[in-house]
Parts: structure tokens; sequence; C-alpha cells
């Protein structure tokens, strides 16, 4: 009936990708922001070393080194020598420059001389370049450093924060599948639980230390069953009553085809046959009442439309007159006015037509019956009572039972017509009150809108 | 054979009674189980038949009242009810038969004549006495194999006469079984149809007993 299941993703891996989607973003930004962080604080270091390594350049240029000594190579020192350079010109001419500076001024050859610092192009490279007059304005001290090497010392410094983030993140990867797969467990129990369930058992699901987010589906499972439960009890009972019921009428019908099989004489035979037809009738009617009831037992709403429940009443008693005449009674309707009533026609017709046939069927030839509709207190109230014997205390109780019927009475009926009557009350929201009428003497039933 | 059929339902009880009264029997109906308590006290029904779901008094009320009070006519009960519970309960209460409606007619009448010979000691379908043979099914008699025509009270009171076999039976109580309610009794109605009986089959069968009544005898004198 429905198509097989295919899961639309795997709980299990989406939580694990979430959390480590949302572990390694952050280890990102992290270092995101780290990396901004250092180069900003180197680029302050290092630019910093420049500017002090040309105030010592400027410094030395003053106390008058040898001008004739221009050119001089400052000696290699240090590995990382080759990535810084420093020129000092005076009067336009280097007089001053590290084994690697360029011969141009490594602020940029052919451009004005400008202070401060700025990155340039050289031979290929960017250099860090920061550049100052002397203490006499003829002098320029550039003094340059190349730009990668801040990056290797940048990415250095990353590198250690980064590495540990690139080998936890597998190792963090398996544990929380660990953690995610025992956080899941719950889950996993209630699924054995439904799988190893017999169809047919309808108790409420028990799971012994469920967590707190997963007792609402618990809780809505269980109610559900509950009413599985009911509606299949409900189901139950109608099938045995229905079919319990339905024998006495087909006995008849079968006793009296059998009768008029047997039968030479021909009164006899069309009586039986007669008889038979009457059956069948019956039997149609209590199949009737027995789907209405079980179609409002099966819980669907009706749908509700405004209508004039004086009409419906009128309606109902005009079609129950022939069958009150027959029998000699009076039946009759008090109204004064419509009635605007919300509910569902058919069915308020049903329950309208079922308490009067129970009046014109349960009193005695010759007897009054009364149907009112009203307002009282704004709101509209049915009445049906009769001038039949009534009913005493317990057997009013009893009224309504499915296929309860009065005791004493002569007359066939399944009892029935009461159950449908009070659920279509039910369905409806209505006030139902059976009790002695004052002015009849008989049965009452009273239904408050 | 007469017998009380108790059933609420207007339109099965008037089916019933008809059909059973087709398949020769003598039928009195009643719809409530007052009625039904009172008539299976006072009269000597061959069995009945009773519903359960009556007006007024339960059928198995009816049932439990009837045999306290020593009554021992057998009593088929014809119901909806078939829970196996519901069966016990009615067996437990002095049913002699249980049967769900809806019941064929030849099948209810088969038990019911069933029912009245095991009332009656005899196992068989057919009763024998002396040289004569009745079958109660196909309401035929035959005298030393021959076929005898009765007519129907010459045959339901021959039936009386074998299923009281040996046992004098009183006028009153033969007519009792004879007639249903509403049927004239003429008043020497039972003496015209026994002196039938002695013409057709033997003057041997049936004996007088002077103030008493009558008696058939099961075995031929000296056989």
């Amino acid at each position: 009936m429905t198509a097989p299941l295919r899961p639309a993703h795997s709980l299990q891996r989406r939580l694990l990708a979430l959390v480590l989607g949302v572990v390694a973003g952050v280890w990102l930004l992290t270092a995101l922001v780290s990396w901004l962080d250092t180069r900003h604080e180197l680029d302050e270091l290092l630019d910093g070393h420049l500017a002090q390594a040309a105030a010592l350049l400027v410094v030395q240029q003053a106390q008058g080194v040898d001008d004739e000594e221009g050119g001089l190579d400052a000696p290699t020192l240090h590995r990382y020598a080759p990535k810084v350079a420093f020129q000092v010109f005076h009067r336009g001419a280097l007089v001053l420059h590290s084994a690697n500076a360029p011969q141009a001024p490594m602020s940029g050859a052919g451009q004005p001389f400008r202070a401060g610092f700025q990155t340039v192009q050289i031979a290929g490279r960017a250099w860090r370049v920061f550049s100052a007059h002397g203490a006499e304005q003829d002098v320029q001290v550039h003094v340059g450093e190349q730009a990668d090497s801040r990056a290797d010392i940048l990415w250095a410094v990353l590198r250690s924060a980064l590495w540990p983030m690139a080998l936890a993140l597998p190792l963090l990867a398996v544990a929380l599948w660990w953690a995610v797969y025992r956080g899941l467990g719950p889950l996993r129990q209630i699924g054995h639980a439904l799988a190893e369930r017999q169809p047919q058992a309808l108790h409420p699901l028990v799971l012994d230390g469920a967590p707190a987010e997963m007792l609402p589906m618990v809780r809505a499972l269980n109610s559900l069953f509950g009413r599985i439960a009911t509606l299949l009890d409900a189901e139950r009972r109608f099938t045995a009553d229905a079919a319990h019921e339905l024998r006495t009428p087909i006995a008849a019908i079968r006793a009296q085809a059998q009768v008029a099989l047997g039968e030479a004489d021909g009164a006899r035979r069309r009586h039986a046959l007669q008889a038979t037809l009457e059956g069948c009738d019956r039997a149609t009617r209590l199949v009737e009442q027995l789907l209405t009831l079980s179609r409002l037992e099966a819980g669907a709403a009706p749908a509700l439309q405004a209508l004039d429940l004086r009409g419906l009443a009128q309606r109902v008693v005009g079609d129950a007159a022939p069958r009150a005449v027959a029998k000699g009674q009076t039946l009759e309707v008090q109204a004064c006015a419509p009635c605007p009533v919300t509910g569902n026609e058919t069915l308020l017709a049903v329950l309208v037509r079922n308490l009067v046939d129970n009046a014109v069927r349960y009193s005695p030839p010759g007897a009054r019956v009364l149907v009112a509709v009203q307002q009282q207190a704004g709101q509209a109230v049915l009445s049906v009572e009769d001038s039949g014997a009534g009913l005493d205390e317990a057997d009013l109780q009893r009224l309504g039972e499915r296929f309860f019927r009065v005791p004493g009475s002569l007359e066939s009926g399944s009892g029935l017509g009461w159950s449908i009557v009070r659920r279509i009350a039910a369905v409806h929201g209505l006030k139902l009150q059976a009790c002695r009428s004052a002015a009849l003497g008989g049965l009452k039933v009273v239904v408050t809108f | 054979m007469r017998i009380l059929l108790v059933e609420d339902d207007a339109l099965l009880g008037d089916g019933l009674r008809a059909g059973l009264r087709q398949l020769g029997f003598q039928v009195d109906w009643v719809r409530d189980g007052d009625a039904a308590e009172r008539e299976l006290r006072a009269q000597p029904y061959a069995a009945a038949v009773l519903d359960l779901g009556l007006p007024r008094q339960d059928g198995l009320d009816v049932l439990a009242a009837i045999r306290r009070a020593g009554v021992t006519t057998p009593v088929l009960v014809l119901t909806a009810r078939d829970a196996v519970p519901e069966r016990i309960r009615g067996l437990n209460a002095g049913a002699d038969d249980y049967v769900l409606k809806p019941v064929d007619l030849e099948e209810l009448a088969a038990r019911l004549r069933a029912l009245v010979r095991r009332a009656h000691g005899q196992p068989l379908e057919c009763l024998r006495a002396q040289d004569v043979v009745l079958d109660p099914a196909a309401r035929s008699v035959r005298r030393a194999g021959e076929p005898v025509v009765l007519s129907t009270r010459e045959f339901d009171l021959l039936q009386a006469f074998m299923l009281g076999a040996n046992r004098v039976l009183s006028r009153e109580q033969l007519e009792q079984q004879l007639y249903s309610w509403g049927q004239e009794v003429e008043s020497n109605a039972i003496e015209v149809h026994i002196h039938n009986l002695r013409r057709k089959l033997g003057a041997a069968l049936i004996h007088t007993v002077r103030g008493v009544g009558y008696m058939l005898v099961r075995d031929a004198p000296g056989a």
C-alpha cells in the first residue's frame, strides 16, 4: 500500500556533518582572526626595526663616515641578511649600502623621494622599504626588507595554530560519530520496540529512561495506539452486535420463505410471502441503522451549515405522520417562529426522525405525540414528548446502550435508534435529556442546541 | 405433537408457527417471558422452542424458573446469541438443545422430534409398538410392513400413545397433547379417534382402563 521508505538522509551523518562543520568553521575563523592580528603585530614590530635601522644609519652618517669610502659593502652577518638591505645616498650618490642593495634607490628608481614606509617591487620581489632624510636634507637613507620573509614568519606562527587542528579534526570526527551514535540510542531502541510489536498489539509503548526530547513522540505514539485500540474495539463490537442483531430478521425471512415453499393453500402462502418481504424491509432498515451508527462512530466530523430547525422538524413529522395516523395517534409540531441553528442537516434529520419514530412506535394507539421547537434563553430547544407509558428511572439510565430494549415492550426494534440519537447529539455537541413528560405523562426527550 | 413457541419477534414467530404446523406440530405461540413461564408450568407440552432475548423476563430466567418448579418439558433454545459462554449458560440453565438463528425449519422439526423421543426414553427415530411402526419425520405409519393411512389427529394421537407407551393417559392429557389454543375439541373426539385407530391397527394395541383412561401396550401380550 505504501511505497518502501527510503531515508532522505541519515540523522547520524547529518548531526556529524553539522557539528564538524561548525567546529571547522569556528576554527578557521579563529585562524583568520589570529592571522590578521599576527600580521598586524608583525608589521608593526618589523616596521619599527626598519625605522630604527634607518635611524642608526642616519646617526652614523651624521657622525661623518668617510665619504670617500662610498659603496662600502656591509658584511653579511646573518643568514637573514640577504633579506634585508640598506642604502645611504648623499647628494644623489650611493655612499653606503648593504651587499645586496641595488644601485638605484630602493624606494623606486626615478621616483621623487618620499619619506616613510612603502612596499615596492625590486627585481620581481616585494620589498618593504623605509626611507628617511639624514641630518641634512641631502642625505637619503633607505632600509628595505623582503616582504616574503614576513610571510614566512606569519606562516610559521599560523602553522603552529593550524597543525593541531588538522590533526584533531579526524579524531574529533571519530569521537563525534561515536557520541552521536550513543546519543541516538533511544531512537534505535524505540525503533526495535516498534518493529518487535505484533500487529494487533496496541498496548502503550513503555521506554525506560526515554529522554525528554523523545517523550512527546512516545506520548503521541501511545495516544495513537490508544485511539486505534478504541476504534478497533468499537469495530469489533459493532461487527459482533450487527451479526447478532441481523440473525433474527434473517431467521424470520428464512422461516417465512420455507413456509411459503411448503404451503399449498394460496392465501397462507401469500401471507408467508408478504411476511418474507416485510422481513427484508426490516433487515434493510436495521442495516441502514447499523451503517449510520458505524459512520458516526468512525468519528468523521460532519459538515455544518446554518439551517432552520423548525422546517426540519416539520419535514420529519410530515414523513412520520402516516404511521401515526395508522395507529390513531395525534402527531403535532409546536413552533411559532423559524429557529436558526448550525448543524449537519442530514444527521439532525436522522436524530429528529429517530425521536419521533420511537415516540410513535412505543406509544399505544390513540396516543399524542408533540414535537416542539423554541428559543429558550438564546438557545434552540427541540423536544419530543408522548402520552405513552414512559420509562422508569432505571430504564432511563440504560436508554442509549446499544441494543438495549425497554423490557416489556412488544414492538420490534433493535434499540439502535437511541444509540444513533446519542451519537449525533455528541457529534454536534448537543445536550440530550430524557425525562417524564409533565404535560403528556409519557417520555419527553429534550435536545438543547 | 403440541409444542410451545416462545418468540417475541412477530415476523419470526409467525413464520416458525406456520412452518412447524406444516411439519405436523400443534403450536402455541407466546411472545414474552412471563407468558412462557406460565404456560410451561400449566400445560404438558411435548417440547418448547425458547428465544432468549424476551420482553418482561429473559429466556434463561424462564428456563431456570420452570426447571426449579420441576417442569421437565424438553426445551430447545433458539437464539441469536452465539458466544460459547452463552451456549454453556443456556445448557447449564436446563436447555436440552441450543440452536442458532437462522435455522432451517426441517432441522428445527427434526431436533424437536429427537428431543421428544429422548425425553420418552426412545432413542430411535421410528417409534414401535407391537407390529406398528410410526415414523414421526415422514408422518407415516406401517403395520406389519404395510402402509396404513391415518388422519392428522389419528396420527398425533398414536404418536402421543407411543411416546407414553405402557402408561395410562387420561382423556384430558390426550386432548392437551393434541389440540393447540383456539381449536375446538368435540366432547367425544378422542373416543372416535381411538375407535378408528383400533379399527386400522388392531384392537390389542390400545387398552381402555375404565374410569382412568387409555394405555398403549408396547409388546403384544404373550409375545
